[in-house]
């Protein structure tokens, strides 16, 4: 998943310590509310609710919070099941980040009388006066990521599509492990901010460090809420640790400067590990340079699975809270596989992997 | 022949282009959509609503550039006033937090103002720096966090409640609307504005206090954009340092594509009101037309390059 769907125009976060943070001490990735996650898969429809699903001609609505790489694969993927379902989708908005834009789009989709709207609320706190004229005329919502404040599962919404946090966070940390031979310093640079889908990624990645390669070590620790500053934070670590064999970090915007600030001094040996998927990122990586494995998760089947949701919660079955699209760790070998199984297209012809 | 030509002069072209343009749009929009629910009063009445700030925000616009000045700064203004009045709610009743939200409108418009007007720096970079730095202040003030707003009375006026069964964003815009045009066409102040704008010189001459015009008119700017950002507010039941970050050009679009000149001494307030509705128009249909969102952009683009086209067009001849 790509933390840019949280980013303004600016270069900061928004809506951190807007959802209670809830505890990891498992390895499940919990939702907003600490819900625990159900594989986005589990979600199939048996022919009789496929063909119950077709006799309702039922309409949608995607009212997004952005346009970007990853908000159109999830797009892609909820429009695609939505056809296969005979769902025909009415309208699609772009909020900009703007939650009173997001309040005109969704009122403006309801002049059409979708039956379901698929929605990622750019701000959850004011997000309650943005659906409730949904809820007022009886159209249906199923949310990705988080949910407007007070919604409650089953009445308000259906349920809750989103990324697997702790496999996207344990995956960076096996690929690195890996390709490190399972010995070698780290450091960690995470996202300093109450927020629970970077927390989650972050906190599993060093798990997965700490409890599954005993031969390596997080030497360094930083603690990052604007992304241009991991250029600096990247230097201070190696100046410290001249030696120092990789570095994590928190989201894929920021890894770019912290790969900037390898190659201008020259460094060819500390490898990046990261999450979300780049094009610059990626085009170091399959060039062998600083990047060695790009953690991504299935943003395709983010999508599907909200249509399939959103398709049962129609015909009135029940659907569990929230649930995790898979993940998928991305080095050299797997560019193609990986860019298909997260954005389901072919990697930009940059790449040269085609 | 001569004659009509002689009629047609006496009319402000660049005004009937815009009424001419709105109506096309929405008859367009009629056909198309008729199925769609465009024509249904909630969908007409959502256009409005959803306008309400845009307006108010364009009608200190029409002063500013009548004037021959610009203000960037109001959408950031917009988040400031939001936040201010949010927060100052939570411990005093809510007619201080407009108060405090307007405030600190005026506030800014009279240090942009000021520096325009005495300090003699041109708008467009006076403005230009408190737009950056008014960004920055909206996200400092609240550490990013959005803030609720549980006032039922407050939200009532500023959003979702209505008078005499008018929805109170539609009746802050016929309000507005109503006032501006008043000022604008029939006091001093409007016509010292017009004068300044077609020559500042001349106007001086005339005994016109143009700096304290100046100072005036982006107060004024600045303050609607507080009151823009005190709507939003209301109709979201809480702010966001967001909130109005994208609407400068909106704004601006709006007023000139309603027959204001960017460069001074011509404006319109009821043009830039059909200017507003017409952009608020254009996402609805665009939207209702079950366009994807990239060929959204690219219409509402062309819809308005046209739009400005045929506005200044008409202007110069």
């Amino acid at each position: 998943m790509t933390i840019m769907r949280f980013l303004s125009t600016g270069t900061v976060l928004a809506g951190f310590a807007l959802a209670a943070l809830p505890a990891f001490a498992d390895d499940v990735t919990k939702g907003p509310h600490g819900e625990t996650a159900t594989p986005g898969e589990s979600i199939v429809l048996t022919p009789d609710q496929q063909a119950k699903v077709k006799a309702g001609k039922f309409t949608a609505g995607l009212a997004w919070h952005t346009t970007s790489d990853w908000s159109n694969a999830v797009d892609q993927g909820a429009k695609d099941e939505f056809a296969q379902l005979g769902i025909t989708v009415v309208a699609t908005t772009d909020a900009g980040f703007d939650a009173a834009k997001q309040k005109n789009d969704v009122e403006t989709i309801l002049a059409k009388k979708p039956s379901v709207i698929i929605s990622l609320p750019v701000d959850p706190e004011t997000a309650p006066e943005v659906y409730k004229p949904a809820l007022a005329v009886g159209t249906e919502l199923v949310f990705i990521d988080n949910t407007p404040k007070g919604f409650e599962y089953g009445k308000d919404y259906i349920t809750i599509s989103t990324a697997d946090l702790v496999q996207m966070g344990a995956k960076a940390g096996e690929a690195l492990g890996t390709n490190l031979g399972g010995k070698g310093t780290v450091g960690y640079i995470f996202h300093d901010a109450d927020f629970y889908v970077t927390n989650q990624r972050d906190q599993s990645f060093k798990k997965t460090i700490e409890t599954k390669f005993p031969d390596m070590k997080i030497v360094a620790e930083q603690g990052l809420a604007d992304p241009t500053r991991a250029e600096e934070i990247a230097q201070a670590f190696v100046t410290k640790n001249p030696n120092l064999d990789a570095i994590y970090v928190t989201w894929a915007e920021p890894a770019e400067f912290v790969l900037a600030a390898l190659r201008n001094s020259g460094n060819t040996h500390t490898k990046i590990v990261t999450l979300d998927l780049s094009e610059p990122l990626a085009l170091d990586m399959v060039k062998g340079g600083n990047v060695t494995a790009i953690s991504a998760d299935e943003a395709y089947s983010i999508g599907t699975t909200a249509a399939k949701a959103a398709a049962l919660g129609l015909i009135g079955e029940k659907v569990p809270p929230f649930l995790a699209a898979g993940a998928i760790a991305i080095t050299k070998d797997n560019v193609k596989e990986g860019w298909n199984a997260s954005l389901h297209r072919d990697p930009p012809a940059s790449l040269g992997v085609q | 022949m001569a004659g009509k030509l002689s009629t047609l002069k006496g009319i402000d072209p660049a005004q009937y282009v815009v009424y001419v343009g709105f109506l096309l749009i929405f008859a367009a929009f009629a056909v198309v959509l008729r199925d769609d629910g465009f024509l249904t009063t909630n969908n007409l009445v959502n256009i409005v609503q959803q306008t309400a700030p845009i307006t108010i925000m364009a009608i200190g616009m029409v002063f500013v550039l009548t004037a021959g000045e610009i203000d960037l700064s109001i959408g950031s203004v917009v988040a400031i006033a939001a936040l201010i009045a949010a927060v100052v709610m939570r411990s005093a009743p809510w007619p201080v937090a407009v108060a405090a939200g307007l405030g600190a409108g005026a506030a800014i418009g009279m240090v942009n103002g000021l520096l325009v007007a005495y300090v003699r720096l041109p708008s467009f970079l006076v403005t230009l720096a408190s737009m950056g730095l008014l960004a920055g202040v909206g996200r400092w003030l609240t550490n990013l966090q959005s803030v609720p707003i549980v006032d039922d009375s407050y939200t009532a006026i500023f959003g979702a409640g209505a008078l005499f069964g008018v929805p109170s964003l539609i009746v802050w815009t016929l309000v507005g609307t109503a006032v501006g045009h008043f000022v604008f066409r029939e006091t001093p102040f409007g016509a010292h504005v017009l004068a300044t704008g077609d020559n500042p010189r001349a106007a001086r001459a005339a005994g016109i206090k143009v700096d304290r015009l100046r100072l005036g008119v982006l107060v004024l700017s600045s303050t609607l954009a507080a009151l823009a950002g005190l709507l939003y507010a209301g109709r979201l039941h809480g702010a966001r340092y967001t909130l109005g970050e994208t609407d400068l050009l909106t704004v601006i679009a709006a007023v000139i594509v309603g027959g204001t000149r960017l460069n001074g001494g011509s404006g319109t307030i009821i043009g830039a009101l059909i200017g507003s509705l017409m952009m608020g128009m254009l996402n609805n249909g665009l939207i209702l037309m079950g366009l994807s969102v990239a060929e959204q952009m690219m219409v509402r683009g062309l819809i308005i390059l046209a739009a400005v086209a045929l506005t200044l067009r008409e202007k110069t001849r």
